[in-house]
């Protein structure tokens, strides 16, 4: 094991993003969403991280802040250069950027958007790596044949010149991780890549997306709204709400052993596919509105079973780590 | 069998959708029976046929959509044989419909409240403003709304607001049966959970039956006494709901438990399926699932099995059904 596996391969600290609202062309926003709020997390080499939580809580914020298709309001996000050293992108521009660009890829939620349909397969996947300029013409095309067979569309030769409308939505999806691989990134942000796959299809693209980042020791954030999924995808995985982290530890504490009454009111609210196991419902009161402005306190106040005086006057929790890497965020636990 | 009659009974439906290039069979000789008070889970990926089931119920077909066979008994009515004023009749009152993206289903140019009052109009005519209103309050309550919110509009109301308005409106003409066409997809977790288990409340309550419809198992598996899984245009297995768990006959049923990640019990591997659903415009012969079968031998090339009941009402239509006892 080389020194450079004691250091995260990326870290983020005090990553912040807030969207005005409501501003114009010549009035200055006077109120901000705070979409992303002081989020303070590692992810290790070849570790894999899933980001849970409601519509509008953030999760794609911080996917595209990592792989920098957002520039954050303030904060920073390390990440492993090819030399081990941990490197603040947090704010990078131009040919720097494009360096940073081979080490970081995103896979995104619709496979019908995401690919531009006038492009074949074969442009679609080479594009990372003609924009790198790695490869002859001849190589491009053996690396993006050898990928496409490895991530099941075989043969290779009858996809490469198809367009995106010809295949089904797995298969796109396959594409997808094609394009994000071709330049052997070390990390990859997949904002809930499966979401819109039936279930039998789902399936073989996570077990793919799983066995492709083990093989290549690539790293990922998994963003998804379902537990269960992230559960089966992730080796730990932080809970977000409006904004902050409220909970992260891995998986299997998290998911038994939940201490935020949001994580303990989510997990219970997770149907099972068995019937014969019945559940414990929590029922938190209230529903999940935008983080316009929010107030200084804990975020979950509002709809907190737990809330007292002393959170109504005080900052928003901490991350605190109650032991073995178990953080979470709230004064009552 | 000599129980009461069902209040729903569906045979042999078939139905079909005409397009340039052909006929797309997405309903193909399905079968079932929901009994009064209960509820039936219809389980499936996208194209299996179950929202084409829910349109057949409803007689709310697409221009292009036609019943080619079969019939749906309501309380001993084929709905099929029925003139349009009957349907009129039928429809909201003895079938009514929760639909899928609640988000669309809402007119957003009427307060919610005008908007049930519509549908209490059309049935029962003779209701002043005061009955409506008293009335619509009742169903917001019963639906976990404040009877207040019933003067604004749709864009006010969150996902699951609207979603419980949707469903107050199905419920405004006390049908006996409802159809709950992905209630839930589009919600958060936390949501969807209340509803669901609103959903359930009112059901016993009002003594209804309801059918379920969802790609989600672990939804079906929650709310569905009876549970039947969809695929291709035919039902494939039709059981109680812990008997199709704990004894899944069919193979596709089986892939698709196995499919399904939980957050409960032992994390195990995820099975996947070989290949993709077919193309409905060329059903494949035979079983429409052979091509992707494990257990899959030339009778089931040719030839189509039955839908056939295996003992204690768990029907399957499988040529070589796993064994009752695996695992």
């Amino acid at each position: 094991m080389s020194n450079n596996n004691d250091k995260p391969l990326l870290r983020v600290q005090g990553l912040k993003k807030y969207f005005p609202v409501g501003g114009g062309f010549l009035r200055q926003a006077r109120s901000f969403i705070h979409a992303v709020d002081d989020l303070e997390f590692d992810i290790p080499m070849g570790g894999s991280l899933g980001l849970v939580g409601e519509s509008g809580c953030g999760k794609t914020t911080t996917g595209k802040l990592l792989v920098r298709l957002h520039e954050p309001t303030d904060g920073q996000i390390f990440i492993q250069n090819e030399q081990g050293e941990l490197e603040d992108i947090a704010h990078r521009k131009g040919e720097s950027m494009k360096t940073f660009r081979r080490r970081v890829q995103m896979i995104f939620q619709d496979p019908y958007e995401s690919l531009n349909p006038r492009r074949t397969i074969y442009d679609t996947v080479a594009e990372p790596l003609v924009v790198q300029g790695i490869g002859t013409i001849v190589e491009r095309e053996e690396r993006v044949a050898a990928l496409l067979e490895r991530v099941g569309l075989t043969p290779a030769t009858s996809f490469m010149f198809r367009f995106p409308h010809e295949l089904s939505g797995g298969q796109r999806q396959r594409v997808a991780i094609a394009r994000a691989l071709i330049i052997d990134p070390v990390f990859i942000a997949a904002d809930e890549p499966t979401s819109m796959l039936d279930v039998s299809i789902r399936t073989g693209v996570m077990n793919l997306m799983m066995e492709l980042a083990g093989e290549m020791g690539v790293s990922y954030l998994y963003i998804t709204h379902d537990l269960a999924v992230a559960r089966y995808m992730c080796e730990r995985i932080a809970v977000m709400y409006l904004g902050k982290m409220v909970e992260r530890a891995s998986t299997e504490e998290l998911l038994a052993n939940p201490l935020h009454p949001y994580t303990r009111a989510l997990i219970s609210a997770v149907p099972v596919p068995d019937p014969r196991i019945s559940r414990q419902a929590i029922d938190i009161k209230g529903g999940v509105s935008a983080p316009i402005d929010p107030p200084p306190i804990c975020r979950f106040f509002a709809r907190c079973p737990l809330g007292d005086d002393f959170c109504e006057n005080n900052p928003h929790p901490p991350m605190e780590d109650k032991g073995g890497g178990h953080y979470v965020a709230c004064y009552k636990v | 069998m000599a129980e009461a009659t069902p209040i729903l009974s569906v045979q042999d439906l078939v139905m079909h959708y005409t397009t340039r290039k052909g006929d797309v069979s997405a309903v193909d000789g399905v079968s079932f029976d929901l009994e009064n008070g209960k509820s039936l889970g219809l389980v499936g990926e996208s194209g299996c046929g179950k929202t084409s089931i829910a349109f057949s119920l409803m007689k709310l077909l697409p221009d292009n959509a036609k019943i080619k066979g079969g019939s749906i008994y309501v309380g001993g009515t084929d709905i099929l044989q029925l003139s349009h004023d009957e349907l009129l009749k039928f429809r909201w009152q003895r079938i009514a419909m929760v639909f899928q993206a609640a988000m669309n289903a809402l007119n957003p140019v009427y307060t919610v409240g005008d908007q049930i009052i519509e549908a209490l109009d059309l049935h029962w005519g003779d209701l002043s403003r005061e009955q409506s209103r008293e009335r619509i309050g009742q169903l917001f309550e019963m639906v976990g709304l404040d009877p207040k919110l019933m003067d604004r509009y749709p864009h006010e109301f969150s996902g699951g607001m609207r979603q419980r308005a949707v469903i107050a409106m199905a419920l405004s003409c006390n049908p006996d049966i409802i159809i709950a066409d992905e209630p839930t997809t589009a919600l958060d977790v936390i949501v969807q959970d209340r509803i669901l288990r609103e959903l359930k409340k009112i059901q016993e309550k009002l003594g209804m039956s309801m059918i379920y419809i969802s790609h989600d198992i672990a939804v079906i598996a929650e709310v569905s006494d009876r549970i039947g899984v969809m695929y291709a245009g035919r039902m494939a297995e039709l059981a109680d709901g812990v008997d199709i768990f704990e004894h899944p006959l069919h193979p596709y049923t089986y892939a698709l438990m196995r499919a399904f990640p939980s957050i409960k019990g032992e994390k195990h591997e995820l099975v996947t399926l070989p290949g993709e659903p077919p193309d409905l415009l060329f059903p494949p012969p035979g079983c429409r699932f052979h091509p992707r079968c494990p257990r899959a031998t030339d009778v089931c090339k040719q030839e189509q099995p039955p839908f056939a009941d295996n003992g204690r009402g768990h029907f399957v239509a499988c040529w070589h059904p796993m064994e009752a006892n695996h695992e």
